[in-house]
């Protein structure tokens, strides 16, 4: 194993202030790598019963094989943990170059275990492994922090990941931030390490990365490098980003958060992010080695200096009908600095503005602040008592469940209009939404199965681009039709069924799903960023990932081992959920979003997901993935298929493991456009054992049925 | 321009490649237009020490971020005309290659004194941490692996003389832009 992988696994007991390290080769043989192997390291760590802020609970660092080298998009850190947010897998993932640096140093994972005594960091200098004194840093903000150990250091080449305030002060949403702009921010990994005691990870790799046959590997690299720059998205990302993307999903009404509840005032373009861009933008920038360069280099005077992209431009924006653009930049710049989870803090914001526009909350709740939509004075003082867990900030800072049980004590249930004031929180599993709605019906899927109680990673992107195109601002109508025109044709090749690419409709929208799932696992396990795939319409696939790791490992790497390699992550992933409790009745949105129309922009009063069309949809996903219909529980044999026969005998010591009967599952796994076929036919059947219905929307074709009996 | 370089290649005889100095190509850097990537570092590396080391590359990409605004500047050996590296290594390591007019390293010859280090006007050439020689630059042979996977085209492999005038044009494009936009406050 000493090409492509540093080699070693560094588990570090921050209790015993202990080093020990661990050969790669017993986990990448089977899990490749990143996300992969995390998710093995972090299924040996943990269960039900570990508390997420417990020593007892690992974050686990990692790079794949192609990590660090010369394939684009070489950036990634996938840092996985049991998550204070959800209780179950928490997981994110970074850029910039510090997974660079730390597998230049010779290690392809860092484990942090147990809890220091007092503030630590770990520095790491090729070989030299050492736990350091970190009270001179603690409490700085991250760019602060960060900056004053690089100068200690005496050394500009430093890659440090950090935590912020918040993750020092455990908030739940805390995030790790690296360099500027780079946050592995989602499910609470930052108050994990804050609970540990460990404010940053300090590396300087020079020892290099090995590989097998460098001219092949090079022009492995070198086809996929030159395949990104030939799409068409990439000439559009490569010059403005993703600020035309982001304008059009809120315009839309994709991406459109505070509109959970519709009579919020609509987003109406009052805040053009592009025309920031054009004013105090004076850089593109991006990771270590991506051709891209999706990230917007700012520098405003008086506020100072950040790097924005994607969803930060509108979740402490237009999402909050926020149209204060500098109070908007000064925000994102503080979640960076503080360390929080932007998406998590701006929910939490439009929940709040929610339930005053509804009438359930006033001042005596919020610390004195009016939550009216875009109040600049609410924005920023309950932000900064979230960071500082102050008055309500405290409360809030434990995440939407222990803020929703604490309003629910304080107001009777006749002014909450009998629910509780957790039904207006925009969450799966407690895990804050992005603005990106679950009206759309590939998107709640997404957002029900989503491997970390959101839909990122498992998006249906035909649906987002079909929805999205009409309105996109830079492509004439010409342009529009002919993306539109693909994305139809790529959804029902995926799903099977015209169906599939109908935004109102629910068949086959399983298949494409599972389909990005799957893609998505590729780049996750060998370490590079997802974007390049099709996730961003930049369509690197298995056959790139598998030339170049073939020439640089000098061993054949097919595109098949590696989607199997994908498929055994997820499943493995979703057995441990299920270890931790989670069953087919946590794969759900939220209750107010169903059969909730879109309330503004492009889509305005259509769409909206029923509670029956997403059962249906998960019940294709499930049959697809090889899963129990009744519990959403991996079946024995699916689990065995990926090798996973050890986590299937877990399974079955806790009683939970269940077992195929029927052929139906077999025949959705290996292809999946038959899974809308099948469920029809199912649906046929308990109508006709049962008098009552199935759970399907009702337009089942006689055709469809005939379709399964031949196949 | 062909002619001033024939009489001064004429004077100064150190270095006979000169006469055809403006047709050799060179990297042409232009810094405004990096985003910091370092691709050029992976890609060097791998190319050069068949090993991906940005550490063991002969580009840097130099990063500067102070309060937060980021600067990079990637530098690489200029292949100076008078290349005091070359005048000044003491074990004559260092020469012209005729083909490319690259200054070369004769690894056999270097004694890893890091003389070239320290009088490089820009600090191009490092000593390889693994070999302990000298390393720079060499233009890969005439076919520079860092320009090809360059997307922002920050560096260019260009003859002198389309540098030069690179150079002039961007001047000018400045000078024009800051007059239109002079008529332009003075016609309002």
């Amino acid at each position: 194993m000493s090409y492509l992988y540093g080699g070693k696994i560094l588990r570090v007991d921050l209790t015993k202030g202990e080093i020990k390290i661990v050969p790669t080769e017993r986990y990448a043989s089977k899990y490749v790598g990143a996300r992969g192997t995390n998710a093995r390291l972090l299924y040996e760590a943990v269960d039900a019963k570990t508390e997420p802020f417990g020593p007892e609970n690992i974050v686990c660092f990692g790079t794949g094989p192609l990590t660090g080298t010369t394939f684009p998009g070489c950036s990634r850190t996938d840092v996985m943990t049991k998550s204070p947010v959800t209780g179950l897998i928490g997981d994110c993932s970074f850029g910039g170059d510090w997974s660079v640096e730390l597998k230049n140093a010779g290690w392809d994972h860092v484990v942090l275990e147990g809890k220091s005594p007092h503030p630590v960091y770990l520095y790491i200098r090729n070989d030299r492994v050492e736990i350091r004194d970190a009270r001179p840093y603690w409490g700085l903000p991250n760019y602060e922090a960060q900056a004053k150990i690089r100068s200690d250091l005496k050394n500009e080449n430093y890659k440090i990941v950090s935590i912020g305030p918040a993750g020092e002060n455990l908030v739940t949403y805390a995030s790790v931030h690296s360099n500027i702009g780079n946050s592995g921010s989602r499910t609470g990994i930052g108050a994990v390490m804050g609970s540990k005691n460990c404010k940053a990870i300090v590396v300087r790799g020079t020892k290099g990365i090995a590989v097998a046959d460098p001219d092949a590997f090079l022009e492995a690299c070198a086809e996929a490098h030159m395949h990104i720059r030939g799409t068409e998205a990439y000439a559009e990302y490569h010059e403005i980003g993703l600020l035309a993307d982001e304008l059009a999903y809120v315009q839309c009404g994709i991406e459109c958060g505070g509109d959970a509840h519709e009579t919020a005032p609509s987003f109406d373009g009052k805040f053009e992010y592009s025309d920031f861009n054009k004013r105090y933008g004076y850089k593109r920038t991006g990771c270590m080695g991506c051709p891209v360069h999706c990230m917007e280099a700012y520098n405003v005077p008086d506020a100072g200096a950040t790097i924005i992209s994607c969803e930060l431009y509108p979740q402490l924006g237009a999402e909050l009908r926020n149209y204060d653009e500098l109070l908007w930049y000064r925000m994102v710049m503080q979640c960076h600095k503080q360390g929080v989870d932007n998406t998590s803090v701006a929910t939490i914001l439009q929940w709040l503005m929610t339930l005053w526009e509804l009438g359930i909350i006033d001042e005596s709740i919020t610390d004195g602040y009016r939550m009216e939509w875009g109040n600049a004075e609410a924005i920023e003082g309950t932000f900064w008592n979230i960071v500082n867990r102050k008055g309500f900030g405290d409360i809030l800072a434990q995440g939407m469940q222990v803020a929703a049980d604490f309003m629910d004590d304080m107001i009777t249930l006749e002014k909450r209009g009998g629910e509780s004031t957790y039904y207006h929180a925009m969450q799966v599993n407690n895990n804050p939404m992005y603005g990106i709605v679950g009206r759309f019906h590939g998107q709640a899927l997404a957002y029900s199965v989503g491997r970390r109680s959101d839909l990122i990673s498992d998006l249906d992107m035909s649906e987002f681009g079909i929805v999205s195109a009409p309105i996109y601002p830079i492509w004439n109508d010409e342009e529009k039709q002919v993306f539109i025109e693909h994305e139809t044709a790529e959804a029902i090749r995926l799903g099977g069924t015209p169906e599939a690419a109908d935004p109102e409709g629910y068949k086959g929208k399983a298949g494409l799903v599972h389909d990005m799932g799957m893609t998505i696992g590729l780049p996750d396990t060998v370490g590079t960023c997802k974007w390049h795939t099709k996730f961003l319409y930049m369509y690197i696939d298995a056959p790139h990932y598998a030339k170049a790791l073939t020439a640089g490992l000098g061993r054949t790497v097919s595109p098949e081992e590696l989607v199997t390699a994908s498929l055994r992550m997820r499943n493995l992933e979703r057995a441990l959920e299920c270890k931790m409790g989670r069953r087919r009745e946590n794969d759900t949105i939220p209750e107010k979003e169903f059969d909730k129309k879109v309330a503004h922009g492009y889509w305005k009063g259509k769409l909206g997901t029923s509670r029956a069309g997403l059962e249906r949809m998960k019940s294709e996903y499930y049959l697809i993935r090889g899963w129990d219909l009744e519990t959403g529980i991996p079946y024995k044999e699916t689990l065995i298929e990926y090798g996973l026969g050890d986590v299937a005998q877990d399974l079955a010591a806790l009683g939970i493991l269940p077992g195929r009967t029927e052929g139906e599952t077999a025949r959705a796994m290996k292809d999946p456009t038959l899974a809308h076929i099948l469920m029809d036919a199912e649906e046929k059947r308990s109508l006709a054992g049962r008098t009552t219905g199935g759970s399907g929307n009702g337009q089942e074709s006689v055709a469809d049925g005939e379709k399964a009996v031949v196949a | 321009m062909a002619e001033s370089s024939v009489a001064m290649g004429s004077m100064r005889t150190v270095d006979e490649g000169r006469q055809q100095q403006p047709e050799y190509g060179r990297l042409m850097v232009e810094p405004e237009k990096c985003t910091g990537c370092r691709t050029c570092e992976l890609f060097c590396s791998l190319k050069n020490h068949g090993e991906i080391n940005p550490a063991r590359s002969r580009i840097h990409v130099v990063r500067s971020q102070r309060d937060n605004v980021i600067t990079t500047i990637p530098v690489v050996c200029q292949q100076c005309d008078e290349a005091l590296c070359m005048a000044m290594c003491p074990a004559g390591a260092l020469s012209r290659n005729l083909e490319t007019y690259a200054v070369v390293v004769d690894t056999d010859k270097c004694l890893g004194c890091r003389t070239c280090v320290e009088v490089c006007p820009f600090g191009a050439p490092s000593v390889d941490p693994r070999t302990g020689k000298s390393d720079k630059c060499d233009l890969c042979g005439g076919d520079p692996t860092c320009v090809k996977y360059c997307s922002q085209e920050a560096i260019q492999f260009v003859s002198a003389e389309e540098e030069s005038m690179t150079r002039k044009r961007d001047m000018a494009d400045k000078y024009l832009e800051h007059l239109r936009t002079a008529s332009t406050q003075a016609v309002v």
